[in-house]
């Protein structure tokens, strides 16, 4: 892609900071199977199995949000282009699903071209364009849709779609799996990958380092609608229908899912691994509000709570607050040491 | 994001082209053949349509402006604010109508203001903190009100005088003129108004300046939050009930509103009176469109590609001077 790195350029591999999206989900994956289990409710398994399914459409949205908050920039239309997949591999893909799906992504995924064109060429701020995008998309879903959601006739498709392999996955989640194991290793095995951690860590020293940060954005955006796409148009497939409105949520979801998988909203930081942790954890504490019957507020009341935290856990001034204690608690040590000495 | 902070670079062969002068013209230019060939759009019965759709969003679109204007991106809790302030308006109208007009203001203006200092005072990404807030704010509506629509007790005051007419021309579009003039008012004349354009337009210099960040980004969206109460009172008067649905897509028309006005997104420039403009122009693309038939979602994607030409375009002229 660009020449090799020579200037200072802020970036970081995966190291023993980022175990923590991979606590949040092991301790989401106990308490699913646990607490359910412990008021005598429905089996673990299951509930595996339809945490996954949820999984496979919302974890590739916040797949697409966090590659694009990896290269420090922020793309507000996934919503709008997770609407708006879903709704074409719909209108397209009744006879054959793949058709559907294909014109789907592609069709986002030049979208997302356009979005990252204007992004790269004129410096301008990634939520503005993306807001328009959103409305965008969002207005090209509803009138394909004819302002309401549409049904997906082929209902054998849908089936196998469905259906279980190894008792918790289906075709559904592991199309998503697969992806997110793509990405994973095209982000850290990969000179491209390299590239945008370090686009996101400093667009100027990136600049310098001979990193070609332009494509890098429009490449990036290109993926990020076309993986949202996919995420609706697997969505539409798995439940027969497409919204052509889904609201806030999916990007609440998505945020929250980055945010908890590590991906720092200044750029330069994050992987697949950990949103992959951070989306699964997710959708395991959102089935486990199921399994307990708690109403949809409450959900809706913890998802919030939970991204005010990590946002604020986040924030530049908590961050150098953790610093300073860190700081302060590795000279306690080595003044002990030295003293033991 | 990174991308803010870099000037844009453009060939020196198009810096000389005004295509946002173009852009203007030419929109226009078809604004005007459109509403020509729309049966209906100029009669008075019309006019006022278009001033009293546009006086809501006009409202909200002050109060965005105060946060744009400040750096401070958007605020994405406005739509939702507008329909609790509604429902808590129609609540306490029970207690008389001064009590529920102040409540309501006041519980905006918290509300809104809270989030303002999140992102002063922890430098928070102002979308998401907005976002987060949005869903707490649902959430927690939904557990007390029992996600039912709120209509006002037997007892209540009246209130169907803030959606009548007055001398022919609907009770909101004053409301919306007054608050226009307020808000052009705050952020011109006061200090706090142009502490806010320092503080959008120059964010080292207003720290360097020792201004107080914190309680300037309180104050913008707080700005905001009142503005949001505003409009939730009109709307809430005028549907004589409250419900969460009621937003539709209010916060996107009000920020739609502000960019369409010429505000920069990165802050320090922008006005409520252009941001006002921005909010009728937006209302007369949508009266003509409904006019000719086209559905909610054309009206949308229309406002999408609207804000996409000018937000470009602005930023190209920006690069060309």
């Amino acid at each position: 892609m660009g020449a090799t790195l020579s200037a200072p350029v802020r970036t970081r591999r995966p190291g023993s900071g980022d175990r923590w999206p991979l606590i949040f989900l092991a301790v989401m994956l106990l308490l699913l199977l646990a607490v359910p289990t412990l008021l005598g409710g429905t089996a673990p398994v299951f509930s595996v199995f339809n945490a996954a399914q949820s999984f496979a459409g919302l974890g590739l949205v916040a797949l697409a949000l966090g590659l694009t908050m990896i290269i420090g920039e922020f793309d507000l239309s996934v919503v709008g282009t997770y609407a708006l997949g879903g709704m074409l591999a719909v209108k397209f893909g009744a006879e054959n699903p793949f058709l559907g799906a294909l014109i789907a992504v592609v069709g986002c995924a030049l979208f997302g071209a356009i979005q990252g064109l204007a992004i790269a060429k004129l410096r301008v701020n990634s939520m503005a364009v993306t807001l328009a995008g959103y409305l965008v998309a969002l207005g090209a879903a509803g009138t394909i849709g004819d302002n309401k959601s549409q049904p997906f006739p082929n209902f054998e498709f849908t089936g196998t779609f469905n259906a279980p392999i190894a008792g918790v996955l289906s075709l559904r989640s592991l199309i998503t799996l697969v992806i997110f194991v793509i990405a994973g290793l095209l982000l850290l095995r990969t000179r491209a990958g390299r590239d945008m951690r370090a686009a996101g860590g400093g667009r100027r020293a990136a600049r310098t380092a001979g990193v070609r940060v332009d494509l890098i954005v429009v490449v990036t955006f290109a993926a990020s609608a076309g993986l949202s796409a996919l995420g609706g148009t697997i969505q539409s497939y798995g439940v027969a229908t497409a919204t052509s409105n889904p609201g806030l949520f999916p990007l609440i979801f998505a945020v929250t899912a980055c945010l908890l998988g590590g991906v720092a909203l200044t750029g330069g930081q994050g992987t697949p691994v950990g949103i992959f942790a951070g989306a699964l954890g997710l959708c395991f504490l959102s089935q486990l509000f199921t399994d307990l019957a708690s109403p949809q507020f409450m959900v809706s009341l913890v998802t919030g709570a939970l991204l005010v935290a990590v946002t604020l856990a986040a924030t530049p001034a908590l961050a150098q607050w953790r610093q300073r204690l860190i700081y302060q608690k590795d000279s306690t040590d080595s003044q002990t040491a030295r003293r033991d000495s | 994001m990174s991308s803010v902070a870099e000037p844009p670079v453009l060939p020196a062969t198009r810096r000389s082209i005004p295509w946002l002068r173009i852009f203007v013209v030419v929109f226009l230019v078809i604004l005007l053949i459109g509403s020509i060939t729309t049966d209906g759009f100029y009669s008075v019965a019309n006019a006022r349509a278009i001033l009293n759709s546009a006086a809501i969003v006009g409202i909200l679109a002050v109060g965005a402006t105060a946060i744009v204007v400040a750096g401070q991106l958007f605020s994405l809790s406005l739509g939702v604010t507008v329909a609790v302030c509604a429902m808590l308006f129609l609540s306490l109208l029970g207690y008389g109508m001064v009590p529920a007009i102040l409540g309501t203001l006041l519980f905006g203006f918290l509300i809104v203001g809270v989030q303002g200092y999140a992102v002063g005072r922890f430098g928070a990404n102002p979308i998401i903190i907005t976002i987060a807030a949005g869903a707490l704010l649902e959430g927690a509506v939904t557990w007390v009100s029992g996600g039912v629509s709120v209509y006002p007790s037997a007892e209540a005051s009246s209130y169907a005088w803030l959606a009548a007419p007055l001398f022919g021309i609907p009770f909101p579009v004053f409301v919306f003129i007054a608050v226009v003039i307020l808000g052009e008012l705050c952020l011109r004349g006061t200090v706090f108004g142009r502490q806010l354009y320092l503080m959008g337009g120059n964010p080292k210099a207003a720290r360097a300046a020792a201004l107080p960040i914190s309680r300037l980004s309180f104050g913008a969206f707080a700005v905001a939050g009142i503005a949001a109460g505003i409009a939730g009172i009109l709307l809430g008067a005028f549907n004589q009930s409250g419900t969460l649905t009621t937003t539709g897509t209010l916060t996107y028309d009000a920020i739609a509103a502000v960019l369409v006005g010429g505000s920069a997104v990165t802050g320090g420039r922008g006005s409520v009176l252009r941001s006002a403009g921005g909010a009728v122009l937006i209302a007369a693309i949508a009266d003509m469109l409904l006019l000719r038939g086209f559905s909610p979602p054309i009206q949308m994607l229309v406002l999408g590609l609207v804000v996409a030409c000018v937000v470009l375009l602005n930023q190209a002229n920006r690069g060309g001077k």
